[in-house]
């Protein structure tokens, strides 16, 4: 129980951690005030607590796939968020001494939709076994250590891209985000599958013998790159096209700043 | 009367065309799994291969549950005393293990797909 509540929590809080440390490094970076990560946490904790509070109802709508369809809402959401983020940071980074508003707006909403999503999740688990309490110490204990280690993660990523030559970290920025926001469009995309609003003919390969999902190696590249043994078609050209749009956005902000007329937002 | 009826034509010829298409879109066989004391019982379920099926999940605890599978590329939160609708496949005939997230040690099952004509029932 103990063990199961670490991996449960620190799957969900990674995520979000992971997202967080990148865009904290980059404010940092660009020399913008970091206040938009407190505020996008305290709204993204209020949105878990009312997301959890009405997941049920909310897994009714839609025939009974109401669950698929908010949470692929919550990714796809966050997505969209990242695609002018990414034109921002890019073209921020370039631009020194002119800070516009738009960017650490355009971060906290993308954590807001993240924090709601994964916070509900870890709610939904730790507020359904508080009542039966011999699992309380176990369940409450483990989500902690799960929630510690997954902020140590964040931590640790923050302070390796913060450490990095300005130049060095556009480009680690530029990477991970297009991760990020890849694997983002890709468990949209697994979602709406599953509550048969996508229609797919199957898996185009099947990995799992390889390197299974449920492996430690599986598990860590399902966190980082969104890694998934037997993709249908639709999921890898998902995966690809998203990546495409958001290396779009990056080289764009680039470029804008390079021809000269990058000045307005 | 009539100025209602022609009215409302369009809307009972969609409403016609809606009853004729159902039965199609609707043609995804259901299998019923339930959870009772952190188990699934059947603890197997034979499906047929390549066709997608629609799985009906009952939690009959008073405690949630997160039905998933890396094998089927599945994952959906069952809170207590409700049901969940999951879509699976279509598969190649092969076993699919799943397990219940927060009980991971007794809630397990498997999934099998098969060609054989008697799995469909």
């Amino acid at each position: 129980m103990l063990l199961n509540s670490v991996v449960i929590v620190l799957r969900e809080v990674l995520e979000a951690a992971l997202l967080i440390s990148v865009f904290m490094a980059t404010s940092r970076n660009l020399g913008l005030s970091n206040r938009w990560a407190a505020i996008a946490l305290v709204l993204g904790g209020i949105g878990a607590v009312v997301y959890g509070y009405l997941l049920g109802p909310v897994s009714e709508l839609f025939d009974g796939v109401g669950q698929e369809v908010s949470n692929a809402s919550l990714q796809l959401g966050a997505f969209l968020m990242l695609v002018p983020t990414a034109f921002q940071i890019a073209r921020r980074s370039a631009l020194s001494g002119r800070h516009g508003e738009i960017l650490p707006l355009l971060m906290a909403a993308t954590v807001l939709l993240a924090v709601t999503r994964e916070g509900a999740e870890i709610l939904v688990y730790v507020s359904g076994f508080w009542e039966v309490s011999d699992f309380l110490s176990a369940v409450g204990v483990g989500s902690l250590i799960g929630a510690g280690i997954g902020l140590s993660v964040g931590v640790l990523v923050y302070f390796l891209l913060v450490a990095l030559p300005s130049k060095r970290a556009l480009a680690a920025y530029g990477v991970l985000l297009l991760l990020i926001a890849a694997g983002m469009a890709l468990q949209a995309t697994a979602l709406l599958i599953q509550a048969d609003w996508i229609t797919v003919s199957g898996a185009i390969w099947n990995t799992s013998a390889i390197l299974p999902e449920d492996s430690l190696l599986g598990q860590l590249l399902y966190a980082f790159i969104g890694y998934e043994a037997s993709p249908s078609a639709t999921e890898v050209i998902v995966y690809v096209s998203s990546m495409a749009v958001v290396a779009v956005a990056f080289v764009a902000g680039r470029s804008r700043v390079g021809s000269g007329d990058g000045d307005t937002a | 009367m009539t100025k209602l009826l022609r009215g409302k034509t369009p809307l009972l010829v969609g409403a016609l065309c809606c009853l004729l298409v159902m039965p199609a879109v609707a043609a995804a066989p259901e299998f019923e799994i339930e959870i009772r004391n952190h188990l699934f019982q059947p603890d197997t379920l034979v499906i047929p291969a390549n066709t997608k099926i629609k799985l009906i999940v009952y939690n009959r605890d008073s405690t949630p549950e997160e039905f998933e599978s890396f094998e089927l590329n599945r994952e959906k939160v069952i809170l207590g005393g409700r049901k969940a609708i999951i879509f699976i496949g279509p598969l190649a005939p092969g076993e699919y293990p799943f397990f219940g997230e927060f009980n991971p040690q007794t809630a397990l099952g498997t999934i099998i797909a098969t060609d054989e004509t008697d799995a469909a029932e």
